[in-house]
């Protein structure tokens, strides 16, 4: 471990929340506009969370408090392991924990919100881990490691040249994971709810504020895939970036909420397929 | 210390609940989140849930059948919580206070912090009823600073006493 | 001293079996199995210790040994055929006369008293299958003992079973333990089938109408791959004409113009193997065989016996590396991978659920086996090791909670750990180990991942096969702990320390009685650790016991696929940080632990049910009409309706056949 990945590590604990924050508060400001509202102020999220951070402790069962400091671990873990260019499938294991504490917290309570939430979180989960690992595995087939070190130091052009098809799967997993509409099966942000707040629902006060940084830290892990795709120019990744994120903001209000009896073969199959294209693709090339 | 009670009136939560209202100061309440009023920019959120809230806002009277339910989303509001009770019978039971069926206003069963008067008011007014509840959430928001918690009777006693 | 434990290995459990079969008497039946148990991990360990070694044993007790085992064999085999003319089932009539002809016709025609030198070869790999059945196996006989004194009680039996019972289930450690060290061809076959008919006979063991139907099926199907079997043993002398290829390390390593020839006897061996492993087509048998009592689920069908199909597998492997049959096994495996794991999704019952699990979980196995690279050979070792321990555990831990609830199904499991503390907490950590990072099974996946990763069919089905995994495992450990807060625990006063190791031993609740017998706390508790510091210790078990195993595979030619770090493993194309990552597992578990204990004002508060919850919140009730009180209830989801069980099965099996139609065709061509 050297300088340089202290650093990293520092920044990605430290850092991640701020941006995450950051970014949770544009994406309120913008949808805002987008509907013809003034929106809230950037800061909002951040206020948000201080004033969750104020309230009573409540609680329906004491495994709900400790699955949500353990998504919160979870999920910095993801973003530090990304930060020290670790092993992508490792990052994408690590994210799954965070996944699951996340509904065993939301099963913990009898609530039956929380549990059909928890029982459409893990179908949303379902649907996008495989997903990920098609895009992870495409970017080995084409750069010849797992590794992210490795990818940025052997591999010299943007990785979404070669790999278009896989960068629009990614985006498909994104809005999932992210549960923004049409996917916010589980669970919505902003005002519109569908199962009350689905696996949220019995989370609340300072453990609710819990989830929400760890839910910055889950952006900024996935702004990170993205800026994988254009490693070779900041200026690009930012752009790359910027773009993909308002495209998820405008699917997120464009489009209603479909139920996961559509989501899952639909995603799959388009997935499959898109994956399949540019392996194919990838090996042409190579022959 | 100071940022959590900032942002306690920079980010009221709030939970809307119908008690027996004719729906006419429903309307109104859902007009404030519509572009033309939008109060997403003093950061309040409609929630469905009154775990995550911190304002509860009533409309309509209450009646023997639904002050149970109101109690029992009162109580499952953590501290620090403040009610709004919106509109003539919101605030007192309007044309309804005499009839048999009916308890009357919000207030004879949680306490309310701000009344909003009319038949039905204004969104402005529900707004300006909101903010003034803001004022009085920050204060219960330095009694819980203080570990001072004041919750309403247990559910338990506050069913059987039906 | 190696032929001693050699023979203790295998010869003990026989002598024990037959002991426990003559002694009516409980409680010497315990204490010989107990003594057992403790021989055999001894010996086990003693055998590790001294490393890998062959042995050829002459005679015993003044007969050849290969002639003993000739005639067991037929004597097996007939045994078999009345069996199956008192079943009155033409197939297995069939099957089992398939297997006694041709093989007479070997053994008397074309090549009798075949001597195959050395008899035992022990690797490596035969010391790791060693030791998981010895240990494992032991731990699990041990939890039979108390185990089916409540079995029978609950069934009101007038005369005790238990020392049939016994026999088959201690003969059989020492079946495996041959299976395992034998070198012939022949030998193997005849512990094959000894496997298989201790399968039969546990699994009818309680007489109902259906553990005879499934115990039937059981046979005929594993009679199936030991047609195959012989198959294989009369193929690889018609093309070879010489007795050479019946030495297994002799038909691994043969020269590369062999290869043409042992093909087809490859693919017969692997199609056995299938059978045994209970891969798609032949998964019903092991979902079948969950009628028998648990710890015969949790032996025979989960940790040792089903792993003696991938064992041939993984044994074989590197004598078709790089050729056809390789790449049709590995799809073959992800695609009973992806399908079992489907499968598992839809099952409420957790007996079924776990035996579709080990199904899938074998099929990930023989992938890797297919795949051949050194790095899939050690992903799939390093599985069997983790799923054994992790696998057996869950098995275990369904058995006491069934006994407990009265019932196997998960949705009954619901908040089971405000009743049951000790137990579920096991059952977590078993679920934890089997679905999550740090630990081995997830570790052995990734490895399993990054060596499939070449060919993106198989990726692909193990990815969705890892989704589906994940949504099982999950809702499951869930279920355990959905339930309202007790508040009596809550109350007594510790110091902090105290607290914190209590905690973190415990977790929750610890100061909950746990009233089970010893036989029974003891498994549970120590495969538990087992499975934890097992992949603790994962950066070690792989230069010590693993890596020798792919050394030895392509001697000077090997390349290590994975170098020990300071921090865990790394390959070259990605890297596994065990330590790293279990240190800060246990930190985050340690600050979520304190966390949610903290003291201070907190409210426990019912669930949010629209202000109509019942004021008391330990009863999922809500006000309905006419102030009545209702339930509610929520469910699982089981995805019935895109791949329920009848749906899909259907079509499962008519692919998989597709794919082994395949396989053979293209090795016959």
């Amino acid at each position: 471990m050297n300088t340089f990945d202290v650093i990293a590590v520092i920044a990605a604990v430290f850092l991640s929340p701020l941006v995450g924050g950051l970014v949770a508060g544009i994406d309120r400001k913008v949808t805002a506009r987008l509907q013809g509202r003034y929106g809230p102020p950037i800061l909002q999220p951040f206020y948000d969370v201080f004033k969750l951070f104020g309230k009573e402790k409540m609680v329906c069962n004491y495994w709900q408090i400790f699955c949500a400091y353990m998504y919160l671990a979870a999920n910095i873990l993801t973003v530090v392991l990304l930060a020290l260019q670790s092993d992508l499938l490792l990052i994408f294991f690590v994210l799954a924990v965070g996944g699951v504490f996340l509904v065993i917290g939301a099963l913990a309570a009898e609530s039956p919100y929380s549990q059909i939430g928890a029982q459409r979180e893990l179908i949303q989960m379902l649907t996008y881990e495989p997903l990920i690992i098609l895009v992870f595995v495409g970017i080995y087939l084409e750069t010849g490691s797992f590794k992210i070190s490795e990818i940025v130091a052997n591999y010299h052009e943007p990785l979404l040249i070669a790999l278009p098809l896989l960068f629009v799967v990614l985006g498909y997993a994104i809005v999932i994971k992210l549960r923004k509409s049409p996917f916010d099966i589980s669970t919505s942000h902003h005002a519109h709810q569908e199962l009350v707040k689905g696996v949220m629902t019995e989370y609340s006060g300072p453990y609710l504020g819990v989830i929400e940084i760890s839910h910055w830290y889950e952006t900024v892990f996935i702004l990170g895939l993205c800026a994988l795709f254009w490693h070779t120019n900041l200026i690009w990744m930012s752009v790359l970036i910027v773009v993909t994120y308002f495209g998820e903001i405008l699917v997120d209000n464009i489009t209603a909420r479909l139920t996961w009896r559509w989501m899952l073969p639909h995603a799959w199959t388009g997935g499959l397929l898109m994956s399949f294209a540019n392996y194919f693709w990838i090996y042409a090339k190579i022959k | 210390m100071s940022l959590i009670s900032t942002s306690r009136v920079k980010s009221p939560w709030l939970i809307h609940f119908d008690c027996g209202s004719c729906n006419g100061c429903d309307i109104e309440v859902l007009a404030c989140l519509t572009p033309v009023y939008d109060i997403e920019r003093f950061g309040i959120i409609n929630v469905g849930n009154p775990k995550h809230a911190d304002i509860l806002v009533v409309t309509g009277t209450v009646n023997h059948r639904n002050k149970k339910a109101l109690k029992n989303i009162y109580d499952q509001m953590p501290e620090p919580k403040v009610v709004v009770a919106i509109g003539a019978c919101g605030t007192s039971g309007g044309v309804f206070r005499e009839a048999y069926n009916v308890v009357g206003g919000v207030d004879r069963v949680i306490p309310v912090d701000a009344y909003v008067s009319g038949c039905a008011p204004k969104p402005e007014a529900i707004i300006d009823g909101v903010v003034i509840a803001l004022g009085k959430l920050a204060e219960k928001g330095k009694k819980v600073d203080q570990g001072i918690f004041e919750r309403l009777e247990k559910t338990q006693s506050a069913i059987t006493a039906r | 001293m190696v032929d001693v434990l050699i023979g203790v290995s295998i010869l003990l459990p026989f002598i024990a079996g037959l002991l426990c079969f003559i002694i009516g008497n409980a409680k010497t039946r315990a204490a010989i199995i107990v003594t057992t148990g403790v021989v055999l991990t001894a010996s086990a360990l003693m055998l590790f210790q001294n490393g890998p070694c062959t042995y050829t044993p002459e005679t015993l007790l003044g007969v050849s040994v290969n002639s003993i085992i000739t005639f067991f064999d037929f004597a097996l085999l007939f045994i078999i055929l009345g069996i199956a003319f008192k079943l009155g089932n033409p197939l297995v009539i069939l099957l089992t006369l398939l297997q006694i002809v041709p093989l007479a016709y070997f053994e008397l025609k074309m090549a009798p008293h075949v001597e195959v030198a050395p008899a035992f070869y022990i690797d490596n790999l035969a010391l790791i299958m060693n030791l998981i059945i010895s240990i494992v196996g032991s731990l699990i006989c041990i939890f039979g003992i108390r185990y089916m004194e409540e079995h029978e009680h609950h069934l009101h039996l007038k005369k005790s079973r238990q020392p049939r019972f016994f026999f088959f289930l201690v003969i059989f450690l020492g079946a495996m333990n041959g299976l395992v060290f034998s070198n012939s061809l022949l030998w193997l076959y005849f512990f094959w089938e000894v496997t298989t008919f201790c399968s039969f006979m546990l699994i009818g063991h309680d007489r109902t109408e259906i553990a005879i139907k499934n115990a039937t099926r059981a046979l005929w199907m594993n009679m199936t791959g030991g047609v195959a079997f012989v198959g294989a043993i009369i193929a690889i002398f018609y093309k070879t004409q010489s007795v050479e290829y019946f030495s297994l390390q002799n038909l691994i390593n043969h020269s590369p113009e062999m290869t043409g020839f042992l093909l087809f006897p490859f693919a017969l061996l692997c199609f056995a193997g299938f059978t045994k492993a209970a891969q798609v087509p032949f998964q019903s048998w092991l979902c079948g065989a969950m009628v028998a009592p648990t710890p015969v689920s949790a032996l025979l069908h989960s940790s040792t016996m089903v792993k003696a199909g991938v064992y041939l597998v993984v044994r074989l492997a590197p004598g078709f590396q790089g050729t056809y049959l390789s790449t049709i096994v590995a799809t073959f495996g992800a695609f009973t991978f992806v399908t079992a794991s489907a499968l598992a999704v839809n099952m409420s019952n957790g007996k079924k659920i776990l035996a579709y699990s080990t199904i899938a979980n074998l099929g990930l196995i023989i992938a890797c086996a297919g795949i051949n690279t050194p790095a899939a050979i050690i992903a799939a070792i390093l599985l069997i090791i983790f799923h054994a321990v992790s696998k057996g555990l869950l098995f275990l831990c369904v058995g006491t909670i069934e006994h407990a609830i009265g019932s196997r199904d998960i949705e009954d499991m619901r908040g089971l750990y405000n009743t049951m503390p000790a137990v579920s907490r096991i059952t977590i950590i078993g679920i934890l180990t089997m679905m999550l990072p740090p630990f081995g099974m997830l570790m052995s996946k990734w490895m399993a991942m990054e060596a499939a990763a070449n060919i993106p069919w198989v990726v692909v089905m193990v990815a969705l096969g890892s989704g589906l995994t994940v949504l099982f495992w999950a809702r499951w450990a869930g279920l355990f702990v959905s339930g309202p807060q007790l508040k009596e625990q809550e109350l007594k006063k510790e110091s902090a320390i105290k607290a914190t190791i209590l905690t973190m031993i415990r977790g929750f609740y610890p100061n909950a009685k746990w009233n089970d017998p010893a036989s029974i706390k003891i498994p549970l508790v120590l495969l538990a650790m087992g499975a934890i510091v097992l992949s603790m210790a994962v950066p070690w078990i792989y230069t010590i016991l693993v890596e020798p195993v792919v050394a030895s595979y392509r001697p000077g030619l090997f390349v290590e696929p994975f170098k020990m770090g300071p921090f865990g493993l790394s390959s070259g194309v990605g890297a596994f940080y065990v330590l790293p990552v279990f240190l800060l597992s246990i930190v985050a578990y340690l600050f979520a632990v304190i966390a949610s204990k903290k003291n201070g004002h907190r409210v426990v508060s019912a669930p949010y049910m629209c202000g109509e919850q019942y004021p008391d919140p330990s009863q999922p009730k809500f006000r309905s009409h006419l102030n009545t009180w209702r339930d509610y209830l929520a469910g699982n989801v089981y995805l019935q309706e895109f791949i329920g069980e009848s749906k899909i099965s259907y079509w499962i099996n008519i692919l998989s056949l597709i794919i082994l139609i395949v396989m053979f065709g293209e090795v016959v061509r």
